[in-house]
C-alpha cells in the first residue's frame, strides 16, 4: 500500500424528505430521528421530497434550466461547499453516487418521441438523458474543475462515491472533493421496482460531503467533522441482482487496514428491509468484526436512495463526534466511542467499507 | 506511485469480432458507416450509424451492451494470459452511458402501445449502465474493485484512468479497464434532435465537416503493475504512462470555447508521466467532426504542444462516435499506433479546415515511430480525459 494523505470531512449537506441542511442541522435530526413522512408514488409510499421545499432551495430562474435530480443535487452541494467554507477555485473534484440518474427526464424525452415521432424530440431533455448530468450541472453551480465521476452502483452508490472521492484526496491528486450520492423517485421507476420484485421503502434526496487532505483543510482553518480513517471497495460474488453466500470481506479487512487495524466500535448498515440482503449483510459483518457492536441503519427512515449512503458517512462523523448512536425506530441512542464501520453491500455483491472517526 | 502497463488488448468494434479486425480497419482507413439497420429510422435527417456487424459472445438473453463488453473483456484476458485464478483480486472499471437501453426501448415502446413483452423484467434490470460491472465481473470472476463510471462521451478513457489509479495506489495489481455502448434509440435521437449528425459519414477536421457519425462497439484491456507483468514474463504493449482528468465547469453539452478543460487535461497527463510536449508525437484526437469540438480541440493541442506540432487524428472518421466505447477503442488504437508505427489516418479527410494547423494525416495511414502518445476524450458537461501511452 502507498502512503496516503488523511482525509477529513469539512462540509456536509443533506436534502430529503426528513430533512434539509448542514451537519448542524442533520445532528439535530440523528439526536431525535423522525421518518421521513410518505406518500404514494407509483402506487407504493415512497419518502418523496415536497415540492414546495425544493422550491425554497433554488432560485426560480435557475430551477426552470434544471431537472429535478439535478436541483436535489445542487441543493446539497451548495449547502456542502458552504459549510466548508471552500473556495472552490483552489481545486475541486466531483465524484456523484446515482442508482437511477435522471430518469424522469429520459422517461420524458422518449415519451415526446413516442407522442409526436422525431418533431417530438427536446433537444434540451437530451443532455438529461445521460447520467453524469448531475455532475455536469453541479459542477458548474460550484465551479468544480478538477476530476468529476459519475458511478452508478446499484445499492451502494453514496458510499462508492464517499470512498473514491477520499481515495483521490488521499492519493495526492486532488486537495479537495465534493462527493456523495443522490436520487429521486419516480412513478414510472415505482413500477419498475415493482416488476423486478423490489419492495423495500424508497426515498430520494441528495446527500453531499467536502473531503479534504487533512494538512490543507488544518492549514485554512476549517472546522473538521470527521475524518475518513480507511475506505475500500470490492466485490462479493453473487449474480447480478442477486444474495452471495460468501462472507468473507476483504473490503473491511483493507478499510481497516488503512485506519491502522483500529476495530469499530458501531456500525452504519445497510439495511433496507430486503431479508434475504440483509441476512448476507449481517453475516458477512458477523464473519469481519466477530463481535455484534450497536448497528443502525437509517433506511427504513429514509428510504432507499443514492444518496442514504453518503448521509450514513456523514451521519458516522457525528457519531464519532457526539459518541451516540441513534435509533432506527425512535428508540434511545446508544453511548459508543472510538471509530465506526459505514458498511454497504448490494445485492449483485457490491460491497463499500469505511472506517469514520472524530476529528 | 507504481508503473502501469497494458497488457492485454480487446475490441468489438464497427470492423467486427476482435482486434485484428479492428487495427485491421485502421490501417486500411476503411469506413464502417452505413445506412443503419438495427431500428428504423424514418424521420430524421441522418439515417446512418457504425453498427457492429455480428455479437459472437454471450447469450441472446444478454443486452446488446453486455454482449459486447463481454467479446472485448474476454479477449483481452485472454490476450494477457490472465488465470482465472488471477482474477480473485482484479479490479474492474467499465466506462457506459446506455446499458441495456435498446432492450428497454422495446419494452418501452411496447408498453406504450399497451402491450406486455415477455422477458421485460430482464430487460429492466440490464436497462442500466452500472449492470455492465454486475453481470461481466459475475461473468469473468473479477472480484477486485468493481464499478462503472459515466462520464458520457469520455467514459471508456475515465475507466482506463481509474483502474490504472488503482493499480498506482497499490490497491490491486491487475484491472480489466475499457468503455462500452450499443446502439440506442435514445442515443440516435437524442444527437439528432440536437442538429449534431452528418447524414453522410462524418469529416473530422475537414473545412467542410458537417457533425458526427454514431457507432458501436466495446473495448477493454487488461492493465497492470509493471514489476508484476515483468514477474511473470508476460507481453508488454505500452506503459500508461500518466493521465488527466478535468471538468470545463462550462456547459452542460458545449465546451468551453479556448480548449481550456481539455489543454488542463493534457498538460495534466504529461506532468504525471513526468515528459514534455516534444516527447509526444501523436495524438489520437477526440475529433467528433462537429464544427465546434474540432476547432476548440485543435485550439487546445495547439496550447499545449505548438502549432502543427505533432501528428493528429480522429478514428472516428472511420467508425464513428462509439460513445462510451471510444474511449476504450481509442486506446487500444493509440497503443497499436505505438507497437506497429503506424498513424491511423482521418479516412475522410479531403480539405483540411484551415483552422486546424496539424497534419491530420489524411485518408492514408503513416508510418511513424512515435515514442510517446496521447488519446483524447471530452463528453457532454465539459468532462475532459487525456491517456498517455509510452512504448514498452
Amino acid at each position: 500500500m502507498q502512503h496516503r494523505r488523511a482525509v477529513v470531512i469539512t462540509g456536509v449537506g443533506v436534502v430529503n424528505a426528513a430533512l434539509v441542511g448542514a451537519a448542524p442541522a442533520l445532528g439535530a435530526w440523528l439526536a431525535q430521528p423522525r421518518a421521513a413522512a410518505r406518500v404514494a408514488v407509483g402506487g407504493r409510499p415512497a419518502a418523496r421530497l415536497p415540492e414546495a421545499t425544493l422550491a425554497g432551495l433554488i432560485d426560480p430562474g435557475e430551477a426552470r434550466r434544471l431537472s429535478r435530480v439535478c436541483q436535489l443535487t445542487i441543493a446539497a452541494a451548495r449547502l456542502a461547499v458552504a459549510e466548508s467554507g471552500l473556495d472552490p477555485a483552489r481545486g475541486l473534484g466531483l465524484v456523484v453516487g446515482s442508482e437511477l440518474g435522471d430518469f424522469t427526464s429520459t422517461i420524458a424525452f422518449a415519451d415526446g418521441y413516442l407522442a409526436r415521432g422525431a418533431s417530438g424530440l427536446s433537444a434540451l431533455l437530451f443532455p438529461n438523458t445521460v447520467m453524469n448530468t448531475m455532475a455536469a450541472t453541479t459542477a458548474i453551480a460550484v465551479r468544480s474543475r478538477e476530476l468529476s465521476l459519475t458511478l452508478n452502483v446499484p445499492g451502494v452508490a453514496g458510499e462508492l462515491a464517499v470512498a473514491r472521492g477520499a481515495a483521490a484526496v488521499a492519493g495526492g491528486r486532488v486537495d479537495a472533493v465534493l462527493a456523495g450520492g443522490v436520487d429521486e423517485i419516480d412513478p414510472l421507476v415505482a413500477e419498475m421496482l415493482d416488476a423486478l420484485g423490489d419492495h423495500t421503502v424508497r426515498g430520494e434526496g441528495a446527500t453531499f460531503l467536502v473531503l479534504e487532505a487533512e494538512a490543507t483543510a488544518r492549514a485554512r482553518g476549517a472546522a473538521v467533522l470527521g475524518r475518513i480513517e480507511g475506505a475500500a471497495w470490492r466485490a462479493l460474488p453473487a449474480r447480478p441482482w442477486g444474495v452471495g453466500r460468501r462472507v468473507v470481506s476483504r473490503a473491511i479487512d483493507e478499510a481497516r487496514a488503512r485506519a491502522g487495524g483500529r476495530a469499530p466500535g458501531w456500525i452504519y448498515a445497510s439495511t433496507s428491509g430486503d431479508t434475504a440482503r440483509d441476512a448476507w449483510e449481517s453475516r458477512v459483518l458477523r464473519a469481519a468484526l466477530g463481535a455484534e457492536p450497536p448497528m443502525v441503519s437509517l433506511g427504513a427512515l429514509l428510504g432507499q436512495h443514492g444518496g442514504l449512503g453518503a448521509l450514513r458517512v456523514a451521519a458516522a462523523a457525528w457519531t464519532a463526534r457526539s459518541g451516540l448512536l441513534p435509533d432506527d425506530v425512535g428508540g434511545p441512542v446508544t453511548r459508543v466511542s472510538g471509530p465506526g464501520l459505514v458498511h454497504g453491500l448490494a445485492r449483485g455483491g457490491g460491497h463499500v467499507a469505511l472506517l469514520v472517526g472524530a476529528a | 506511485m507504481r508503473r502501469v502497463v497494458v497488457t492485454g488488448l480487446g475490441a468489438v468494434s464497427p470492423f467486427g469480432a476482435g482486434v485484428k479486425a479492428y487495427w485491421a480497419g485502421l490501417a486500411a482507413g476503411a469506413c464502417a458507416i452505413r445506412p443503419l439497420t438495427l431500428f428504423a429510422a424514418d424521420g430524421f435527417r441522418c439515417r446512418i450509424a457504425a453498427e457492429v456487424p455480428e455479437l459472437a459472445a454471450g447469450s441472446p438473453r444478454r443486452s446488446r451492451a453486455d454482449r459486447l463488453a463481454l467479446g472485448a473483456a474476454l479477449e483481452a484476458l485472454d490476450d494477457a494470459g490472465l488465470a482465472r485464478a488471477d482474477r480473485a483480486e482484479t479490479a474492474f472499471v467499465a466506462g457506459a452511458v446506455g446499458g441495456g437501453m435498446l432492450e428497454a426501448e422495446e419494452w418501452y415502446w411496447a408498453r406504450a402501445r399497451g402491450e406486455r413483452l415477455p422477458g421485460g423484467a430482464a430487460a429492466l434490470r440490464a436497462i442500466l449502465p452500472g449492470s455492465h460491472a454486475e453481470a461481466l465481473g459475475h461473468r469473468l470472476g473479477l472480484g477486485g474493485p468493481r464499478h462503472t463510471v459515466v462520464t458520457a462521451c469520455s467514459s471508456g478513457a475515465v475507466a482506463l484512468a481509474e483502474a490504472a489509479e488503482l493499480i498506482a495506489d497499490g490497491v490491486v495489481d491487475v484491472a480489466v479497464a475499457g468503455g462500452v455502448d450499443g446502439m440506442t434509440r435514445m442515443c440516435f435521437m437524442g444527437f439528432n434532435a440536437l442538429k449534431l449528425l452528418d447524414p453522410e459519414p462524418c469529416r473530422p477536421f475537414d473545412k467542410d465537416r458537417r457533425g458526427m457519425s454514431i457507432g458501436e462497439g466495446a473495448a477493454f484491456v487488461v492493465l497492470e503493475a509493471a514489476e508484476r507483468a515483468r514477474a511473470r514474463g508476460v507481453r508488454v504493449y505500452a506503459e500508461l504512462a500518466g493521465h488527466g482528468m478535468t471538468t470545463d465547469a462550462f456547459h452542460v453539452t458545449a465546451p468551453e470555447p479556448e480548449g481550456e478543460g481539455m489543454a488542463r487535461a493534457m498538460r495534466a497527463a504529461l506532468a504525471a508521466a513526468g515528459v514534455s510536449a516534444a516527447d509526444v508525437g501523436y495524438v489520437n484526437a477526440h475529433g467528433t467532426a462537429t464544427p465546434q469540438n474540432d476547432r476548440i480541440e485543435a485550439r487546445a493541442i495547439t496550447r499545449v504542444f505548438g502549432e502543427g506540432r505533432v501528428l493528429v487524428s480522429s478514428t472516428k472518421s472511420m467508425i464513428g462516435h462509439t460513445m462510451a466505447a471510444a474511449g476504450g477503442l481509442e486506446a487500444v488504437a493509440t497503443v497499436l499506433t505505438l507497437t506497429q508505427e503506424l498513424i491511423p489516418p482521418t479516412a475522410s479527410l479531403v480539405t483540411p479546415d484551415p483552422e486546424v494547423t496539424f497534419d491530420c494525416v489524411p485518408r492514408v495511414a503513416r508510418e511513424a515511430a512515435v515514442g510517446c502518445a496521447i488519446s483524447n476524450s471530452f463528453g457532454f458537461g465539459g468532462q475532459n480525459v487525456t491517456l498517455l501511452f509510452r512504448r514498452a
